[in-house]
């Protein structure tokens, strides 16, 4: 989450809350094209890609509609991680994002906030077969 | 790869991806290279899992039970893990990863599974997102898992220990020299290794060597970030 830290570099003022919300302007360039490309690619909606490519490379070009899945694409895979071995906040992180991840609700997937919100209490889950 | 895309993707990029796909299909310290490529056949065919897809609409992805559309002989409950990852991440929880404990199958076992399975959802993601075809499975090579020696590493509060750092200082990122993503995979060396070949010609914390700006690229990391649900 380092979208304000290139903020403060470009003495920009980004809105962060459009992180997390569909319809917010974070106010870097092509941002429409941006979110439209990484939201459609991460759900895998694959079919309507191909014409939300060509809209993003009349805009923005071919390289950046490129480049925008490349990173989209690289993070798909590291959020994943960070998924599946519950790693804590580093300190630093922690002091430098907290009022942001408060701000932009980023909190709420906190790992225990997600066991108390998705796992069944009154029965410990079984794998399921495998066909 | 990416020879047949009328795009121009980033030579690191191509590179790395071609040599995690070697990669993967080596045997590793704890699964053979035959096992490390079922797991990303089961990973594709999560995508398509009849079960996945059920447990997806639920308000709980532990309310539905059933069979997964699985097309490997892995054990049933590093299936369920591969397809819950590929497919829920975001409702990924200790649950998982507890359950594959109690079957039996060791942290660092689980910790080169996650590794082998990212990396493949790097490398299918900018595939399909181009609109090329998903390489084919690599061929794997034969052999047995090869171990490893003990790794340096502590317990630092996440579900597996974490390699061992003393740089604790922020670097001009804001972030430290050595964060928890890159010490979470530490039990396992090799698959800290793999994932961050498929990883690395991605993103940059500062300088991105891409045609995006740093701040483009935060905000599309950080929207990914969201739609998967990922607190760190």
């Amino acid at each position: 989450m380092l979208l304000r830290a290139s903020g403060q570099r470009e003495n920009r003022d980004y809105n962060l809350n459009a992180v997390n919300e569909g319809d917010s302007d974070p106010g870097v360039d092509h941002a429409s094209h941006l979110r439209l490309l990484t939201e459609t690619a991460i759900e895998g909606r694959w079919e309507e890609l191909a014409a939300i490519r060509d809209a993003a490379t009349a805009a923005m070009g071919e390289q950046a509609m490129v480049d925008t899945l490349t990173v989209a694409a690289g993070f798909n895979g590291i959020t994943r991680v960070a998924d599946a071995t519950g790693i804590p906040l580093d300190p630093t992180t922690q002091q430098v994002t907290g009022s942001m991840r408060a701000q932009t609700g980023i909190d709420a997937f906190d790992y225990a906030a997600k066991s108390a919100q998705y796992d069944l209490n009154d029965r410990h889950q079984q794998p399921a077969r495998h066909a | 790869m990416y020879e047949d895309t009328r795009y121009s993707v980033n030579a690191q990029v191509v590179e790395r991806h071609g040599e995690a796909w070697r990669l993967i299909a080596t045997p590793g310290a704890f699964w053979s290279g035959a096992e490390r490529v079922q797991m990303v056949a089961e990973a594709r065919a999560a995508t398509v899992c009849r079960l996945c897809t059920r447990r997806k609409a639920a308000l709980s992805p532990f309310a539905v039970d059933g069979e997964h559309d699985a097309v490997s002989d892995l054990p049933p409950v590093l299936i369920d893990m591969i397809h819950r990852l590929r497919t829920d991440p975001g409702r990924y929880t200790r649950t998982v990863f507890d359950a594959v404990l109690v079957a039996g199958i060791s942290r660092e076992r689980y910790i080169e599974a996650v590794s082998v399975v990212n990396a493949a959802v790097i490398v299918d993601t900018m595939h399909a997102s181009l609109g090329l075809p998903l390489p084919d499975l690599p061929t794997p090579e034969p052999g047995a898992p090869t171990g490893q020696p003990a790794p340096d590493v502590v317990d630092d509060g996440a579900w597996v220990p974490l390699t061992r750092t003393d740089d604790r200082t922020a670097t001009v990122t804001g972030l430290p020299g050595a964060p928890n993503i890159a010490r979470s995979m530490g039990c396992v060396p090799s698959a800290v290794a793999l994932f961050f070949t498929a990883f690395r010609g991605h993103y940059a914390l500062r300088d991105i060597p891409l045609t995006v700006s740093q701040a483009q690229a935060e905000f599309v990391a950080s929207r990914v970030s969201a739609l998967n649900q990922c607190f760190y």
